[in-house]
């Protein structure tokens, strides 16, 4: 091997596979690094609510000065929306039609109580544990998301003003709440338990499964057209949505809109960013292949006599195809290094200004490094083989 | 491999001659193991086309050529690799040595590959063709007398059923080709041969069994 590699070394030109490097490591460390910071900022951007999606919005109608006109949405105005092109699914909120109330209490003393209400949405649009969320008929047990802003009012408002412990989610997780249902006939006594905090409903939510029963029990006449909606989108920032809502003269959660659109143009620039790193790539990729190209063709006779003594094409290829792929390797190696590296510098900020983030993991900057790295040395291989064997 | 049978065999570029009058090109011709050939020409006759196209890198022929009676047009490369290490040996005249290896690594780079010949026996070769002292001197900076002989040791390090060489002794001495010829000879009949020798006028004389005219 080493007589073989003391012919074909010859030629080599430094020069080439030192632009070939710099080339592939920068298209690799861009791709990667694109790859890498959108996943690192996007939670940044999304705020990711850990109970409704940010594809979703919520419509509702508007309320007039006066009070006129039904704030409902009808079965025709429900299909409207769903025959919109943006739109994916549309869920109807459903109102409880009968009077609730609930009183917390620690140990089972009741030590503060409340008139509320729930709603529900299909349960498809909750993104919980599913094994929470969900009633079973019969069962005297039900779980309740609540908006994180009653929680901001009691704490800061109420708490703060009536010299009271201010509770933390964690806290409210596990009180005990006992919840009144009281129909025109009726009445039952539930145990509630709150099993998350959303920020994007402003409403006290039950699993539909629950109001459905309980709404069938308490008000069997009540008519049950709901007030707001939910629709899953295809693309938030979709300007038609704005249109479509202004026109109808709806009304949907703006800023919500706002951060999807900034998620949607984070993810459009890295986009482009990996699109340029990938360009790159693919022209590195073509200067080695110029430059084993013209490796072969400078040493044609040696690698014609070598397969002329009996050296088969394989043997002749093994060093030009050792030499790509230590190439190629060292590249992964350097770029995820200086990926690394660069990272470590825009994580620290990142946490100096939102210390509450989550590390994201590396892995799919590895996988697409090393998937990069095994496309391009295979063909890198399957190329110099053809073009040896070529020789004779 | 004991037969190698040439059909009607001769070079395409011939083709439109209608004078051709050759023993080999367009005759049923059998080379056979254990048996010593010469092959005698003119220049421009087709000699080293002839050893390309059994040695399988120039397929610009017509008619058919089989070892053992198979068509080796049939052969594929990885066939050809075989061949080219157990049984079929070169030497051509140009010689396809590498010019930037000295005299014992252009013979090492075939040897490495068969692991044929042990390095004694390969310098025992050298010092009787009188180049032992080029042993470690560049193929390039050697004249083609000397090269002749390195290629002559490259075409001996491996096994072979059948022995090509093509105008083996054309700048050698007639007492350094004499000794070549031993050199040949003693190697293609211990590993029981047969050996096609060509020429333009200067050959060796040996007990050919037979004498073709191109």
């Amino acid at each position: 091997m080493t007589l073989v590699w003391k012919l074909l070394r010859q030629h080599i030109s430094a020069l080439q596979l030192a632009g070939f490097f710099l080339a592939n490591l920068f298209g690799m460390l861009i791709v990667l690094l694109a790859l890498q910071f959108y996943r690192d900022v996007r939670p940044v951007f999304s705020q990711e609510d850990g109970v409704i999606n940010n594809d979703y919005i919520i419509v509702s109608k508007r309320i007039s000065a006066l009070g006129i006109g039904t704030s409902t949405f009808s079965e025709k105005e429900i299909r409207d929306i769903e025959s919109q092109p943006f739109t994916e699914s549309v869920g109807a909120f459903t109102a409880s039609q009968y009077k609730v109330s609930c009183s917390m209490g620690i140990d089972g003393v009741a030590n503060f109580g409340t008139q509320m209400y729930f709603e529900s949405v299909p349960d498809k649009f909750v993104d919980t544990d599913k094994s929470q969320w969900h009633y079973e008929e019969g069962s005297d047990f039900v779980p309740i998301i609540l908006p994180r802003s009653y929680l901001a009012i009691y704490n800061f408002g109420f708490a703060q003003s009536r010299s009271l412990p201010k509770l933390s989610e964690g806290v409210i997780s596990m009180i005990d709440m006992t919840v009144l249902l009281r129909g025109d006939s009726k009445e039952q006594r539930m145990r509630g338990k709150v099993i998350g905090f959303t920020s994007r409903l402003n409403t006290i939510l039950v699993p539909e499964g629950f109001l459905q029963w309980s709404n069938s029990l308490f008000a069997p006449t009540a008519d049950n057209e709901p007030t707001r909606l939910i629709v899953e989108v295809k693309n938030p920032t979709d300007d038609r949505i704005a249109k479509y809502v202004k026109q109808q003269g709806y009304e949907i959660d703006e800023d919500k809109l706002q951060a999807g659109k900034a998620t949607y143009f984070l993810k459009v620039m890295s986009g482009i960013v990996m699109a340029v790193g990938l360009l790159i790539s693919a022209l590195s990729f073509f200067i080695l292949m110029l430059s084993i190209y013209l490796l072969v063709q400078k040493n044609t006779i040696k690698l014609q006599n070598l397969l002329l003594i009996g050296y088969s094409p394989a043997k002749v290829s093994l060093p030009y195809q050792i030499l790509t792929i230590v190439m190629n390797a060292l590249v992964l190696l350097i770029a995820l290094g200086i990926l690394l590296w660069v990272r470590s510098i825009y994580m620290n900020m990142l946490w100096t200004m939102f210390p509450n983030m989550e590390e994201t993991s590396m892995w799919p900057a590895y996988t697409l490094g090393i998937i990069l790295f095994a496309v391009v040395s295979v063909l890198n291989v399957l190329a110099i083989r053809r073009k040896v064997a070529n020789c004779l | 491999m004991d037969t190698i049978r040439l059909e009607h065999t001769f070079p395409e570029v011939f083709a439109k001659r209608s004078d051709l009058k050759s023993e080999v090109w367009q005759q049923d011709v059998l080379f056979e193991r254990g048996k010593l050939y010469l092959v005698e020409a003119n220049s421009g006759t087709g000699k080293s086309s002839l050893c390309s196209f059994i040695y399988g890198y120039r397929q610009d022929y017509q008619g058919i050529i089989t070892f053992d009676g198979n068509n080796i047009r049939n052969l594929r490369t990885k066939d050809w690799t075989r061949l080219r290490q157990r049984n079929l040996s070169l030497m051509w005249q140009e010689l396809r040595l590498f010019p930037e290896l000295t005299a014992l690594e252009n013979v090492q780079i075939k040897n490495r590959l068969t692991g044929f010949k042990n390095k004694k026996n390969i310098l025992k070769w050298f010092e009787e063709l009188d180049i032992s002292d080029k042993l470690d001197t560049k193929v390039g900076l050697m004249s083609f007398g000397q090269q002749q002989r390195v290629a002559m040791i490259r075409a001996l390090v491996q096994p072979f059923d059948f022995l090509f060489v093509d105008e083996p002794v054309s700048h050698l001495d007639d007492v350094n080709a004499r000794k070549m010829a031993d050199i040949m000879m003693e190697e293609a009949t211990r590993q029981g041969a047969g050996v096609i020798v060509t020429s333009i006028g200067k050959h060796v004389e040996l007990n050919y069994d037979k004498t073709l005219l191109l």
